[in-house]
């Protein structure tokens, strides 16, 4: 069994627009929080977090976030700093929550 | 108002194309992120949240109506219809797209804008008392002085890379509504016995972490002193301010670490050379600025219309006993839009009521405006006669809220709804409080109390200096709220007391409450003010109402 | 209002990693390295020297289609050679990249292959550094074998490094001991490189290698007699060790140093200004108090002020407190400092900049060129002095 408190998901904001995005299993970046490549281990977690810090121009500010395995095994956000960002402002319709099915 | 020089035009204008340069530098690889973040943060453009944010600068909070009118442009055009009024008198757009951020820049430079040094590492754009130039209790407007300085700021060469931002406010009123006290460096226009004109400078002020009042550095320094001055001051600064640790290294902590006394000696020191550097050039240029911010001429009309009003309209009436102050031109008005409607994010205009302002100016305000650093807007020149024609067109743009200085006139940070540093939400708390007590009708009652809420210790909403401030933290994965008492940011200035543990996001509106119920009950007539009665009696009966169970506790 | 989050750096994370990792196995870490797809491409660069072959044997036993960028300088010495391609056949490895320098350089630069003899710097970037910089375009990782014990600057090396936060680069055996390479080597009964019995330790080119005698450092054959240690692929205390020279900017553009006295610090400069009556040139740190230069401050010809790192602006205030203090000779910052900056530091008073290759290539000529302009628009001169 994987220790639960160590999954997490790597995070950014898109360099262009400013959205949050997430690294998916692919190498690319996603808006969808459950696309997110879910990390167990904290050091492989680090060292992919080196490698895009220091080579990807697409995004700005890639930091790692923990995350959970939702029950259809896609990751989804822990702390409610990473829920607010998987959704946009409390106080206004704005941001992905009006982007969402 | 300043009138932009064609040398103030051309350097925003070339301003706008260096950063459209630098940003195509950024995409194409010349530039690391590392390297581009100060140079984005000197114009104005953070990351945050969910999205950029771009502050556009509102230099001491004076703008014209075309400007505003301008801001409401770029929001319905590169935004999302709405901006935010901060607590330092600028204006943020919250959902910029990088690629666009030139094109804002081009747009405001055009009617004499910038978003230069609202961020970074920089000495910040100036501020000022918000009712400049027409409070009644002025002696003199301190706006020239803020003009003179931003002009110095701007682009200083030595000064861009200081060790953490840097904040200049100025009053020229006893009454000091610019918190002078708690900026790194705060001047208060003073005359010595001579009658001559010049500085009382205070060095060291600050809220965030380590919130400390600004001491006196110099009693008087002569107008003429006033650039080798402050330069002297950033050199020393800049030279042995602290660069290991960025909550060191304000000038409050050096200061701090130093001891005035040093600190004294050091610019004394410097300054007999920066100052060999000022011909007296400068003070040519001082006096042409001021002549900019004479007087306009007011006109002469009967103020008859607002005595009938008064008298016919409640509403009005309990509009103009709140959200109107003492001209110096007794016929003429200050009135204060407040952005604080019950149940709204403190400081949000939308594009349609940016431009009502606009129009309201232009035709009641000799075509000015000013933003406060309590997230409201001033219209400072309304001749009393027009006063229920201009409370009409407000109230038609749901702008006639009358609260200023009532409870629910809240200050809060835009908090975790959108800010990247912030530990909690705090938009939320301030709608909170401004409902709750709507629904009681007490506000009125309750009178003038200041409530200032901050979503981290970085203190954007002055939470130290409220009246009642409150900070939102996290504490074990959940939102925790710390309330503070007895903080004053004026002349009497005062940080505000930790009263106890923090509350839950569900509690902090009925601690709140307790708070201003025991407020009510412990007055001694509704003259007393919350600061007031907090001062007489001390903390303990208001801890005993925010902690009742733990109190019983202890009496049993 | 609030300042932004700061990003953690790379080398931040580099931290991080190298705290992780403390006391992991060898095998173990490169494992989890090669082993997951993510982590981006990866080379190991091997000398096919005198202990190359652990690293190359480990990484067989994970994954035999590894690349391994091989630099070929063409003057090394045939045994390697040999060895190589022995090595390539016995572990089986698949993707072995044999990389020579350009030809066009070459012909350009050294037609007569003696460079080596008046320029050593010169002849490891042209032979070396250059070629395998450009193999690693495309790398995100690349793994290298030094070691701790090989001395020099080598003492103090991290396992994960941060390699102008555009790679990264794993040194897996950065730990090892010379009994711990013995030991692998013999227990994994994995051939010699011909040459280390015959008394090289650390075999590089022919012409700058030569044996090392008992109670030496391993890798004292290097470059013998000079004070070289190191070809320049590799970095020593995050300041890479340019063969080739620092840019000047000026007002006129690129050029390079006019100035061939050498420099001094401040601390020997009462010697100095002793000795020699000619040019004196001292380097400054930027937290210097600039009174105490006033003794000297008519004999000296050139102060170069660093800057560490971009964002810390001290520099700019010391050069103007140098001039007020009344310095007239050339004033020069030197480091990380930016196009955009340029102008910042003309108006304090440097008359140049000094940046390294690096930097010049991210941030070309005319970047800088556009603020030569820097006396335009200047609202403190404009306040200072009546025009």
């Amino acid at each position: 069994m994987k220790n639960e408190t160590h999954l997490s998901v790597i995070t950014a904001n898109d360099l262009l627009s400013g959205e949050v995005v997430y690294l998916t299993a692919s190498g690319e970046w996603s808006p969808e929080h459950s696309n997110a490549i879910l990390f167990d281990e904290a050091v492989m977690a680090n060292a992919r977090l080196v490698g895009v810090q220091s080579s990807d121009n697409s995004i700005v500010g890639a930091y790692l976030a923990g995350a959970t395995q939702g029950i259809n095994l896609a990751p989804s956000p822990v702390h409610f700093r990473e829920i607010f960002r998987t959704k946009g402002p409390s106080n206004r319709a704005l941001g992905k929550q009006t982007q969402s099915v | 108002m300043y009138n932009y020089t064609n040398f103030d035009k051309e350097f925003v204008a070339e301003r706008a194309v260096q950063f459209r340069d630098q940003v195509q530098r950024r995409i194409d690889g010349s530039l690391t992120e590392d390297e581009f973040r100060p140079l984005r943060l000197m114009n104005g453009l953070y990351m945050l949240l969910h999205a950029y944010m771009l502050r556009v600068a509102i230099p001491y909070g004076t703008l014209s109506g075309t400007q505003m009118r301008t801001l409401a442009d770029v929001a319905d055009t590169w935004d999302k219809g709405y901006a935010h009024f901060s607590t330092r008198q600028n204006v943020q757009f919250h959902w910029p797209q990088l690629q666009d951020v030139p094109n804002i820049l081009e747009a405001l430079a055009a009617v004499d804008m910038h978003a230069i040094q609202t961020s970074g590492s920089c000495i910040r754009s100036v501020t000022a008392d918000h009712f400049a130039g027409v409070a009644a209790d002025e002696f003199e407007d301190p706006r020239p002085t803020a003009e003179f300085v931003r002009q110095w700021s701007t682009d200083h060469p030595e000064f861009a890379f200081l060790p953490r931002k840097f904040k200049f406010a100025v009053t020229g009123s006893e009454n000091d509504r610019a918190v002078t006290k708690f900026h790194d460096i705060g001047l208060r226009l003073v005359r010595n016995a001579t009658g001559a004109p010049g500085y009382e400078v205070s060095v060291g002020g600050g809220l965030g972490r380590t919130p400390m009042i600004g001491k006196v550095l110099r009693k008087f320094l002569p107008r003429a002193d006033l650039l080798p001055y402050m330069e002297s001051i950033l050199q020393v600064y800049n030279q042995i301010g602290r660069r290991d640790n960025k909550y060191k290294a304000r000038i409050k902590i050096t200061l701090h670490e130093h001891g005035i006394e040093d600190i004294r000696r050091r610019v004394e020191e410097i300054f007999s050379f920066q100052r060999t550097r000022f011909d007296g050039v400068d003070q040519d240029i001082f006096s042409r600025i001021q002549d900019d911010f004479e007087a306009p001429l007011y006109k002469q009309a009967s103020t008859d219309e607002y005595a009938k009003a008064r008298e016919s309209n409640p509403l009005f009436r309990s509009f103009t006993d709140t959200n109107v102050h003492a001209h110096k031109n007794s016929d003429f008005a200050i009135v204060t839009v407040s952005l604080k409607a019950h149940g709204a994010t403190p400081g949000d205009a939308s594009s349609a009521q940016m431009r009502v302002l606009a129009d309201i100016a232009e035709k009641w305000s000799l075509d000015e405006l000013r933003v406060s650093h309590e997230q409201n807007i001033i219209l400072p020149h309304v001749h009393k006669g027009d006063l229920p024609v201009v409370y009409n067109a407000l109230q038609a743009a749901k702008l006639a809220t009358a609260n200023i200085g009532l409870i629910s006139d809240v200050i809060a940070c835009p908090g975790l709804d959108y800010c990247d540093l912030a530990t909690a939400r705090s938009i939320n708390v301030a709608q909170g409080i401004a409902t709750r007590f709507d629904e009681l009708k007490l506000e009125h009652d309750i009178g003038h109390v200041k409530v200032k809420i901050s979503g981290c210790i970085n203190a954007c909403g002055h939470h130290h200096v409220g009246h009642i401030g409150i900070l939102g933290l996290e504490k074990s994965g959940i939102e925790s709220y710390q309330i503070t008492l007895g903080g004053d940011g004026t002349e009497t200035a005062a940080i505000g007391k930790i009263i106890g543990p923090g509350f839950k996001a569900d509690e902090i509106i009925p601690a709140v409450e307790r708070l201003i119920t025991a407020y009510l009950e412990l007055r001694l007539d509704a003259s007393e003010t919350f600061l007031i009665t907090f001062r007489r009696l001390g903390p303990s009966p208001f801890k005993a109402a925010l902690y009742p169970a733990k109190e019983k506790y202890h009496a049993a | 209002m609030p300042l932004e989050n700061p990003i953690p750096s790379i080398s931040e994370r580099v931290v991080e990693l190298n705290n992780r990792y403390r006391n992991d196995e060898t095998t173990g870490v490169l494992r989890d390295i090669l082993g997951d797809p993510l982590f981006g491409p990866i080379a190991l660069v091997s000398s096919f020297g005198a202990e190359a072959v652990v690293l190359l044997h480990m990484i067989s036993e994970i994954d035999r289609s590894t690349p391994i960028i091989f630099i070929d300088t063409e003057m090394l010495f045939p045994q390697t050679l040999d060895y190589q391609r022995k090595l390539a056949e016995d572990l089986g490895l698949s993707d072995v990249r044999r990389i020579t320098p350009s030809r066009e350089a070459i012909f350009l630069r050294d037609p007569d292959n003696l460079m080596h003899l008046a320029d050593r710097d010169s002849c490891c970037a042209l032979r070396k550094a250059e070629p395998l910089e450009k193999a690693l375009a495309g790398f995100d990782v690349w793994i290298s074998g030094r070691k701790r014990f090989q001395g020099g600057v080598r003492v103090k090396l991290v396992l994960f490094e941060n390699e102008d936060d555009t790679r990264i680069k794993i040194n897996p055996l950065a730990h090892w001991s010379r009994k711990d390479v013995a030991d692998y080597i013999e227990a994994n009964n994995l051939p010699r490189h011909p040459l280390v019995e015959k008394g090289y330790p650390s075999i590089g080119c022919e012409p700058c290698t030569t044996q090392v005698s008992s109670g030496e450092e391993e890798r004292a054959g290097r470059w013998r007699g000079d004070e070289k240690t190191e070809c320049g692929i590799h970095f020593s205390n995050s300041v890479r060790l340019m063969p080739d020279a620092n840019i000047i900017v000026t007002d006129d553009g690129f050029a390079s140093d006019d100035w061939n006295r050498g420099y001094s610090s401040f601390e020997g400069i009462e010697a100095e200004t002793k000795t020699q009556n000619a040019a004196l040139a001292i380097d400054l740190q930027n937290d210097f108090d600039a009174a105490t230069i006033l003794p000297w401050m008519d004999q000296i010809d050139l102060i170069r002020i660093d800057f560490p790192v971009f964002s810390d602006g001290r520099g700019f205030s010391l050069a103007q407190r140098l001039r007020l203090l009344g310095y007239h000779g050339r004033l020069r910052a030197r480091g990380h400092v930016l196009a955009d900056q340029y102008a910042m530091a003309r108006r304090s008073g440097f008359d140049e900049v000094e940046i390294d290759q690096k930097l010049a290539a991210r941030q070309p000529e005319p970047q800088w060129m556009a603020r030569a302009d820097w006396q335009a628009r200047s609202y403190q001169q404009r306040l200072q002095q009546s025009a």
